[in-house]
């Protein structure tokens, strides 16, 4: 007989070795989508041979990370259906549906236009180019439309009432723009370009502080550190209504993310404490110590002085999420994503200085050894946010509606340990496989003076044959002699 | 047939159709990756890395939307068949989960090969070993899934069998016969994608000639094997639309016979084309059988289907897709259609 909370908290682990590997590809996917595509207009616009070569640069970086996104995301469909058999039944009707329209609006959509893309170059003209170009852009933001509606369904699930075991849909555009996915999708989406910007602000700082070519790589620096002084404070901002939207429709979540136990204090005033360090003791049903400052908690999600905030003391403790990771892994997010906006802000203060050339740039070296840093920075802001997000929503698998152990398959330990470790070595080849191809990519750089070729460097993809004369009217037995 | 409801409600039109685009998908996956498959698997028994790699190339700008028709029937079987998906791929976790192994391995591969130097080598092996692993599994699959699985409860019923039960004499020779048939596939995919005078183009028409008897041979068992071990499909091809299946069977030889003839005449990409069709007459001709169970004695398309509301919505604003998807993904396959010399793919 198997242990049940074991079960559940190995499904639970397989699938969040699964999505934690997969989340690392999609956001650069977006991001270096919407990049490439204007860099390839501005090529196309200006004709100068500069952005050509830094479209193919990064177009190679992207087809790695792309590679990398279909191997594991094919993965995590499949784990739907194998890890929780009982929620994929059940969802299935409004779910599986977002799913299915994900796999074939945006999915294959995307898989239909990236091999031009890549290997079109001279194949197509330039102008399809740039249709296959941004055909790859806007699929890749399509799919993660979708799969943020299926996520933040499971968060707010609105539309739906349950009938003998299924989730029917009563109301598709309810369901579709649920309260969560609202601010959950915005924020994401600009995830995903602060991902793809600060990806391409790393390896542009990288090769002008090792100066390879560097004025050719100020341009996509500036470009892109520049736009980051509009999104990085716009993520934050979109973040703040998505802590307030978290707080009106699950306010336990919330309050496991700021390790809230107490609504009121013992004198019986809202407790506004927030709380910058805590440990909590939930067999108590209290934090073992903390560092809190009041009306700061307050502030924060309702933009008031004083106002009650719903504790962790206002729900039975099986309805209590677990508070360590959700809490530590917001504040990790949130320092991240503010250390991201100093960056950029830094980076607006040394282009009004008129700072911002090769040789000024390399005399204080230490400005573009953060910004190499902060290619990385945003991964963990992806990281530690999903990480709030899905651990915060427990015990729920849809919340209020579907508990995590009833929509978990019922499976042997053994099989599910072999599951995880079969993955967990699997995904972790594919991640360093993807960040050495990348250092190679970016060690060999553009090609110096490479002139717009006709086809994809190394790759020769044929030449179309001469009209093949009609075989059929001298037949030519070739019979094999082996 | 008490099971069998009456066609007479709209949406039970929209589950069946739904059922054929499903079928379609996969019959799509299994010609078009087949090939891709069957090249690598070809690449095994060739350790020629600079061949190897011209293989690669050769599907460079299609693989990836070739192996997108398994997502894609993953996903519109899980939007339009719920019930079927929970507990088939619960029933499937084992060679699901190698299946994905192999297209990661796969996928990888293709990947990083074009960018190694020192580790290629590995990639050449890891693209042959994806593709073999990956087809086996994906065949054990197709055979674990037409024996059928026990489910029970209410009021969704769940898989409630072990883990090991899709392991069987006739899931192993099905996992077998994918290879053979992925191998055929892939010889006639490279001999269409290869210049005539180039040593792959050569060394694949051996290979495609020895792999058609082992094919055809394999095919037949598993014909036969069908007809003896599962009373459904028996019923159906000794009783009342016995012809339609005499008919199929004609269809096939034919067939055949035209793939043979074009492929002595050289005539690659014809070749290429009837062996399409006798994949999607052999697929059709499986899923006239079926009708109506999704899984065999387990699950009929009525049962498995989403409820109406959500069925409907889902073929409304998908049905219209399709048709697109189908063109961009020819076009694709179009602008790539020059054949490739094999030792030009990498300076």
């Amino acid at each position: 007989m198997t242990d049940p909370t074991l079960m559940v908290d190995l499904a639970r682990l397989d699938f969040a070795w699964i999505t934690t590997m997969h989340i690392l590809y999609p956001p650069l996917t977006i991001g270096l989508a919407v990049f490439l595509f204007f860099a390839e207009l501005r090529w196309l616009n200006t004709r100068d041979e500069g952005w050509y070569r830094l479209t193919r640069f990064f177009e190679r970086l992207f087809v790695i990370n792309f590679g990398a996104g279909v191997a594991t995301g094919v993965t995590m469909e499949m784990a739907f259906g194998i890890l929780f058999g009982p929620f994929s039944q059940a969802a299935g009707p409004f779910f599986g549906n977002i799913l299915g329209y994900e796999t074939i609006t945006a999915f294959m959509y995307e898989a239909g236009f990236i091999g031009l893309m890549i290997f079109g170059w001279g194949k197509i003209g330039p102008k399809m180019h740039l249709f296959a170009t941004f055909n790859v852009a806007f699929s890749s933001i399509l799919s993660a439309f979708w799969i943020m509606v299926a996520n933040s369904w499971m968060q707010t699930p609105t539309g739906v009432h349950l009938e003998r075991g299924l989730f029917l849909v009563d109301d598709w555009t309810a369901a579709i723009f649920n309260p969560n996915f609202l601010t959950a999708f915005p924020h994401m989406l600009v995830a995903s370009l602060e991902i793809g910007l600060f990806f391409v602000a790393g390896v542009s700082a990288w090769m002008v502080y090792r100066n390879r070519q560097g004025p050719l790589f100020l341009r996509t620096l500036t470009a892109s550190l520049m736009a980051l002084v509009i999104v990085a404070p716009l993520q934050i901002a979109i973040g703040d209504s998505l802590g307030r939207s978290v707080a009106r429709h699950d306010p336990a979540a919330l309050a496991a993310m700021e390790g809230h136990w107490h609504t009121y204090r013992a004198d019986g005033s809202p407790n506004t404490n927030w709380n910058v360090v805590a440990w909590p003791d939930p067999d108590q049903g209290t934090n073992a110590f903390e560092i809190g400052i009041p009306h700061v908690l307050s502030l924060l999600e309702d933009h008031r002085w004083t106002s009650v905030v719903p504790g962790l003391d206002r729900f039975a403790p099986e309805d209590r999420p677990p508070v360590v990771i959700p809490f530590y892994s917001f504040r990790i997010m949130v320092a991240t994503g503010f250390a991201l906006f100093f960056i950029a802000l830094w980076a607006l203060v040394l282009k009004w200085r008129g700072r911002f050339s090769v040789a000024a740039l390399q005399q204080r070296p230490w400005f573009l050894r953060l910004v190499i840093l902060s290619a990385l920075l945003p991964f963990i802001a992806v990281w530690t946010g999903w990480w709030t997000r899905e651990v915060a929503r427990q015990p729920w698998l849809i919340h209020g509606l579907m508990r995590t152990s009833e929509g978990v398959s019922q499976m042997s330990i053994p099989a599910e340990i072999l599951w995880f470790i079969g993955f967990f070595l699997f995904d972790l080849i594919v991640w360093l496989g993807t960040w050495y191809f990348f250092g190679k990519v970016v060690r060999h750089g553009p090609e110096e003076g490479e002139a717009p070729r006709n086809d994809a460097p190394g790759m020769p993809l044929g030449t179309l044959p001469k009209p093949e004369s009609d075989a059929e009217t001298s037949p030519t037995f070739i019979r094999p002699t082996a | 047939m008490s099971h069998i409801m009456e066609l007479t409600q709209p949406y039970q039109w929209f589950t069946v159709i739904w059922w054929l685009l499903i079928g379609l998908f996969v019959v799509l996956y299994i010609i078009l990756d087949g090939a891709d498959l069957g090249s690598g698997i070809f690449s095994l028994f060739h350790p020629d890395s600079k061949e190897r790699g011209a293989i690669m190339a050769s599907m460079a700008g299609t693989w990836d939307a070739n192996e997108t028709w398994l997502v894609v029937a993953g996903g519109a079987i899980f939007g339009t068949f719920p019930l079927a998906y929970g507990s088939l791929f619960h029933y499937l976790m084992i060679p699901l989960m190698v299946v994905l192994w192999g297209i990661i391995l796969r996928a990888v591969s293709l990947e990083f090969h074009h960018h190694a130097h020192r580790s290629r080598r590995i990639w050449d092996w890891g693209f042959g070993i994806g593709s073999l692993v990956t087809s086996f599994a994906a065949g054990v699959c197709l055979g674990a899934f037409l024996q059928g699985f026990p489910i029970s409860g209410s009021p969704v019923p769940t898989f409630n069998g072990g883990v090991l039960d899709f392991l069987t004499p006739f899931s192993l020779w099905t996992g077998f016969t994918a290879v053979i048939a992925a191998a055929l596939a892939g010889g006639v995919y490279l001999r269409a994608r290869f210049e005539r005078d180039s040593t792959i183009y050569a060394q694949a028409m051996i290979w495609t000639d020895r792999m058609f008897y082992l094919a055809l041979a394999a095919i037949l068992g598993t014909v036969l094997w069908s007809f003896l071990a599962f009373p459904w499909a028996r019923a159906r091809w000794i009783g009342p639309e016995w012809w339609v299946f005499i008919l199929a069977g004609a269809l096939v030889l034919f067939a055949t016979w035209s793939m043979r003839r074009a492929s002595h005449h050289q005539q690659d990409i014809r070749a290429m084309l009837w062996l399409g069709v006798i994949v999607f007459i052999n697929f059709g001709t499986m899923m006239a059988t079926l009708y109506p169970w999704f899984v065999p004695g387990t699950l009929t398309i009525f049962d498995a289907a989403n409820p109406s509301n959500s069925l409907a919505a889902f073929s409304y604003s998908m049905l219209g897709f399709i048709p697109v998807m189908l063109a961009y993904n020819f076009y694709q396959a179009w602008i790539f259609r020059a054949r490739l010399q094999s030792l030009a793919a990498y300076e």
